[in-house]
């Protein structure tokens, strides 16, 4: 089973998804 | 380690396919920016976004496998309607409706479909289509009000 590779950088993450053409999914979540 | 939806396996390769994925911790005695500029005050909320890093479509609180994938396939439908890409946002409504059909997205998925529709052919029965559809299957949503004007389409 593969992991999902998160990235933790939302602006990094932004520009691989222009440089791939991918859309980003962001997920908010807290360490309660 | 992923848990929740992120455990399954069909979510992963989903994800892996069409996204790229990003956490963003949430701090909630000092927000953080993006917690600001995405306006972010509960968890889980998630987003779907283009390349660019606009945001198309939102989910606050959990979600099960199926409603899960369906949210994200509608996000990126939503996506492809917002740049008036139509034939694109058609495939991606029809592919929530016949793949998740007992989601919860599924309503707002019909009715996007038959505007998509509109706008793709310039046929107002899609318009009638997603009234009826929703009027037979989900008489008690708001997407089903929604289409109400649609009702008097001629078919």
């Amino acid at each position: 089973m593969a992991d999902i590779k998160w990235e933790k950088d939302f602006h990094k993450a932004v520009e691989l998804a222009g440089k791939t053409n991918k859309s980003l999914f962001q997920d908010f979540w807290f360490d309660g | 380690m992923n848990t929740g939806p992120y455990s399954d396996e069909k979510v992963q390769k989903y994800i892996a396919a069409e996204f790229i994925p990003v956490k963003s911790q949430c701090v909630w005695d000092k927000r953080t920016e993006l917690m600001k500029q995405f306006d972010v005050a509960w968890t889980p909320t998630l987003l779907v976004h283009d390349s660019t890093g606009k945001e198309h479509h939102r989910v606050v609180g959990f979600v099960p496998v199926d409603d899960f994938l369906a949210h994200l396939k509608l996000g990126k439908a939503k996506m492809f309607f917002n740049r008036f890409r139509f034939a694109d946002a058609l495939d991606n409504f029809t592919t929530v409706i016949e793949q998740h059909p007992d989601a919860g997205a599924v309503p707002e998925a019909i009715f996007f479909q038959g505007v998509a529709h509109y706008w793709k052919s310039h046929d107002p029965k899609g318009l009638r289509r997603a009234y009826d559809t929703l009027a037979a299957r989900f008489p008690q949503s708001e997407w089903a009000r929604r289409a109400l004007p649609y009702k008097q389409i001629p078919l």
